[in-house]
């Protein structure tokens, strides 16, 4: 089994190709919509690519929300603007962490995507380097490119012939890193995607939340092919679906042998109208189509008897995966003779026929489709094609929150690459290079924190996505244990009691700042914290709630009034006094006044 | 196209575009189809091809040949065509002209070319299956290079179309410089017998998004239409539902790059045309078809005419040099103006004398309005009424400045006798000027 991975972070940075704004928020209403159409065109190398033509026989009709964040651009009304150098600068900066070349000269190509996901019928996507690699415990895995593209549009409804989309997303940067097929099983699969994960996440400058990394995983087995899987929310998942591709690709590994044995390829049956058999049927599916004008077309195949039943997935079958091609043409799905036909209230008498008419033998099955003519005709040619594929076809396969997958569309080839030509091609000169900061690689980042905190804060502050606020109050003079202290376990805490920040980097460098200045003691900064997630300036925190620190002449009158007794001054004023400076004055006083020893 | 280090390396091991071949690199070996160099950049960089589909660019220190390219012919479904443009007589005539619509990636110098002829456009949009369609590249350039040449080859094909019996005539023409041809067609073509529908798209075709099919196929249905004057069919909204059919005098490109960019100035597109629901809707009203005897068409143009744009600041001796000019369309400012100073402001920088000496010397000069929307009265202030006794042509016009250049060019073909010049002008030929502005509340 080969498992490489496909990683797409988006960046925390302006659009690709626009100066719209990254920021989106689910709660956001749109201000109005588009309605539009696509088609495939050809490539540079005067192909049609397949995923294209599969996606155009659905001929659908595209609906697309427009949010206040979209420009012309993304409604593809006006020519892309140059590429971010924000955007760039970071994937520049990411290749050198991941040990990759640099290309000398940047392309932006159209890669074509005609599911109505960009409103353009291509997503811009060009590839920044090559050849890197990324050490893990099993070893160096290989990255074969790092590509900086845009975000699609996101998906709301999908019906066989329209699609509903928002845009506010459309056009957001996406970091891509593609690993080798090194990947040796589902643990190291775990491994390589956190690791990558982190690196970026380190970075400070990615988008955080869900949705804003997604995981494709690439499996392929010994006699089957690459199939790339898509949409795996969760990494723990990333292993059992691997696991369960390599099922699958080894079960159709077995399917095809058993095929070949038998020499029916290629199968050259005929469809043929069987809806006469079923013109007073009681079959509730075949009666509701046929009322509502549909044809029944049966096929024959061969041989096939048994092998359609036949699991490949847990709850899949062979003849599943013939369903899926059928559904291509816009029909519901098939009946095949491998299912127990009398549960959709087909009579045996009705089976017989069908047999008769299709010529089916005992060795024989065959698919059945209701639809309308032209569409169960198409439907059956497609179960045709892929009943004569004599191998694994190349596919793209939606994960199932089950572990298992299902068809999307053909594997896309080379053809659906074409120039963009909106986009002058970028060279990467010195220049460019010179004002890019190549970030501290994990590793030296991890033992870097390890210096300044304890190890386990290290480890919990290398994952946070406050690591940017941290390494900003550290730079300010902040204690670093009491900065990640308060960044991950105070925040937490009151954000568990329903505190919430709206900017907790400009809160905690105006806390900290004042801290400095020695206004109030440590004890108090949860306290101070909490009266400043209502926006509340931290001087006046200090002033309403009299969290001041006592300190001076007040101190002094403050031990003395409560007799020199350390531990009762630090239960009534814990948040008001230093107790090093308390103890101090404690020690002092009783040395000068013998009443108090 | 590739700098002579590349191209040496090239020639010595037989390689040409489109070969498998593996490259040497800084960061390493990598194999892939060599690619076309774009023009632009550093010449010295190679453009490889991946496997994954991805172009990249390259500084290369070795490059080995692997496999030569398949011979595969890319062009699609051309055999079908050959006996196109044989006799139009009952069909939809289509001519192509180049630009958008008809454009495919030029991966040389990785700009968007016009390209493809009419009859691959044709085999490439299969609703077009429903009409009965003949078609012709007449040339195919961008139509910013356009001059009264190619709309005098435009007007003569149109008229031979017309002549071999064509239902009507669709003509393929890039964006930028469409309304010109329409307005110019609009006076070369009268009392047309069929309708002449100018189409293009502002999306190129090599996109998936593209409006050109619908465009295409609406202009085409509009062509079988009962009506007989130059008109523009282009997407009437963003969406991609229908298109409007502009009267070709009145319609301007109002946006660089949206689809719905054509709007109908001064009035309402004279049809709604949505193929799709087989829908195609008066909005206002037509010249009917004329009879093909009383169809008349002049090819005598002059293109010795030129706009000029008022601002602030305009010099005299730029208006004193247009004196080699037959006529000059100024696009004015308000209702129809230019500097003319006629409070003797010692600060103000006048054109007026200059204007004078200009119609004085026989240049024909006619206003029209920079607003676009509007009517010149240049009754109203002194500026216009000094510019109405210089000799200024086009008070009372509601011409767009396209409209009143194409017609200037085209009268001036016709006469020079400046009193036979103004009568012409001011006469409407082809709905470039009405005798009341409507009042749109949607606007």
């Amino acid at each position: 089994m080969k498992i490489g991975i496909e990683i797409h972070q988006r960046l925390n940075t302006s659009k690709l190709f626009c100066n719209c704004s990254s920021d989106i928020s689910e709660d956001e209403k749109p201000i109005c919509m588009i309605h539009r159409r696509l088609h495939p065109v050809l490539s540079e190398l005067g192909e049609v690519d397949e995923a294209s033509k599969s996606e155009h026989l659905k001929r659908r009709d595209f609906e697309y929300q427009v949010f206040k964040n979209n420009c012309l651009v993304e409604l593809d009304e006006e020519p892309p603007h140059p590429m971010n150098d924000d955007a760039l600068n970071l994937v520049l900066s990411i290749s050198a962490q991941l040990n990759a070349t640099l290309v000398s000269e940047i392309h932006t190509m159209r890669k074509t995507v005609i599911d109505g996901s960009n409103t353009s019928g291509f997503q811009r996507t060009a590839v920044i380097s090559l050849n890197g690699h990324v050490e893990t415990s099993k070893g160096n895995v290989g990255i074969t490119s790092i590509a900086l593209e845009e975000e699609s549009a996101g998906i709301i409804s999908n019906s066989e012939n329209q699609a509903t989309y928002r845009l506010d997303r459309l056009g957001i940067p996406l970091i891509e890193i593609s690993t080798a097929p090194d990947i040796k099983d589902g643990d190291h699969l775990r491994e390589v995607a956190e690791k990558i994960g982190l690196m970026l996440r380190s970075t400070g400058k990615v988008a955080r939340g869900l949705g804003t990394i997604r995981q494709d995983i690439n499996v392929s087995t010994e006699g089957g092919t690459r199939v790339e899987i898509k949409g795996a929310q969760d990494l723990k998942m990333l292993g059992e679906l691997a696991k369960g591709e390599a099922n699958r690709q080894t079960e159709l590994v077995k399917i095809i042998f058993e095929i070949r044995s038998k020499k029916v390829l290629p199968i050259d049956s005929l469809s043929v109208d069987l809806t006469s058999i079923f013109k007073s049927t009681s079959a509730s599916l075949i009666k509701k189509g046929l009322d509502s004008g549909s044809s029944i077309l049966g096929l024959l195949l061969p041989k096939h008897k048994g092998l359609l039943g036949r699991e490949i997935q847990s709850g899949k079958r062979y003849g599943t995966e013939m369903s899926d091609y059928a559904k291509l043409a816009g029909v519901k799905g098939i009946i095949h003779s491998d299912e127990q036909l009398e549960k959709y209230g087909i009579t045996s008498g009705e089976i017989e026929s069908v047999k008769s008419a299709l010529s089916v033998g005992s060795d024989d099955a065959f698919v059945m489709v209701v639809a309308n003519e032209t569409a169960a005709k198409a439907a059956l040619k497609n179960v045709l094609v892929r009943a004569n594929m004599d191998y694994v076809p190349g596919e793209t396969r939606r994960a199932n929150p089950d572990g298992t997958t299902t068809f999307m569309r053909p594997i896309p080839g080379k053809a659906r690459m074409y120039p963009e030509t909106d986009i002058p091609c970028v060279p990467i000169t010195s220049e460019l290079l010179s004002s890019v900061s190549v970030g501290e690689s994990i590793d030296a980042k991890r033992s870097r924190l390890e210096k300044l905190l304890n190890k386990d804060l290290a480890a919990t502050m290398l994952k946070s996505r406050n690591l940017h606020v941290f390494e900003k109050l550290v730079e300010l003079g902040v204690e670093p244990m009491l900065a990640a202290n308060t960044l991950e376990n105070t925040v937490v805490a009151l954000r568990r009691d329903g505190f919430e920040f709206t900017d907790l980097e400009k809160t905690m460098v105006e806390l900290f700042s004042e801290y400095k200045k020695g206004s109030f003691v440590k004890a108090a900064v949860p306290e101070v914290l909490k009266y400043m997630t209502k926006g509340a300036r931290v001087d006046a925190v200090l002033k309403i709630y009299r969290l001041h620190k006592i300190t001076g002449k007040d101190l002094e009158k403050l031990v003395s009034d409560n007799g020199c007794n350390l531990s009762v001054i630090m239960q009534k004023h814990r948040l008001q006094v230093d107790p090093a400076e308390v103890s101090q004055l404690v020690g002092k006083l009783k040395c000068e006044n013998p009443a108090y020893r | 196209m590739y700098g002579p280090k590349i191209e040496a390396q090239l020639k010595a091991k037989k390689i040409v575009i489109g070969d498998r071949i593996r490259v040497q690199s800084q960061g390493g070996e990598f194999e892939g189809l060599l690619m076309p160099r774009p023009l632009s950049g550093d010449l010295e960089i190679l453009v490889l091809k991946l496997d994954s589909g991805y172009n990249v660019g390259l500084s290369v220190s070795d490059v080995s040949l692997i496999d030569h390219q398949s011979k595969k012919s890319s062009s699609p479904g051309a055999s079908d065509l050959s006996s196109d443009s044989d006799d139009p007589s009952g069909a939809v005539s289509i001519l192509g002209c180049g630009g958008t619509i008809a454009s495919k990636i030029e991966y040389k110098t990785g700009a968007v070319y016009p390209s493809i002829s009419a009859s691959e456009l044709r085999a490439s949009f299969p609703q077009l299956a429903n009409f009965n369609v003949r078609s012709k590249q007449v040339f195919s350039l961008f139509s910013e290079d356009f001059g009264t040449y190619h709309w005098k080859l435009i007007a003569k094909e149109v008229e031979d179309q017309i002549k071999k019996g064509a239902q009507g005539v669709v003509i393929m023409h890039g964006t930028d410089t469409m309304t010109y041809t329409a307005c110019a067609l609009s006076f070369m073509l009268q009392k047309l017998p069929v309708p002449v529908v100018l189409v293009g798209s502002q999306r190129s075709s090599d996109r998936p998004s593209s409006e050109n099919e619908m465009n295409l196929v609406n202009a085409v249905y509009a062509a079988t239409k009962d009506f007989g004057e130059v008109s523009v069919c282009m997407h009437a909204t963003t969406n991609d539902t229908y298109c409007h059919i502009h009267r070709g005098t009145r319609v301007r490109k109002m946006h660089t790059s949206r689809r719905d960019a054509f709007k109908t100035i001064n009035g309402k597109p004279l049809f709604l045309s949505d193929y799709g629901n087989s829908r195609f809707e008066s909005l206002s009203p037509a010249l009917p078809k004329s009879s093909k005897s009383d169809f008349s068409f002049s090819d005598k143009i002059n293109e010795n005419v030129a706009i000029v744009y008022a601002h602030p600041g305009l010099k005299p001796s730029f208006i004193s040099k247009l004196s080699d000019y037959d006529g000059v369309v100024f696009v004015g400012l308000g209702l129809g103006h230019v500097a003319t100073n006629p409070f003797n402001d010692p600060n103000v920088i006048s054109v007026f004398d200059e204007v004078k000496a200009l119609n004085q010397s026989g240049v024909a000069t006619v206003m029209a309005p920079q607003t676009i929307s509007g009517r010149i009265c240049m009754r109203v202030y002194t500026t216009g009424r000094l510019l109405i006794d210089a000799g200024m042509i086009g008070d009372g016009a509601d011409w767009t400045p396209e409209a009143a250049y194409a017609k200037l060019c085209f009268v001036l073909g016709q006469t020079k006798d400046p009193k036979k010049v103004k009568e012409l002008m001011m006469k409407n030929i082809a709905g470039e000027l009405t005798s009341c502005s409507v009042f749109d509340s949607d606007e």
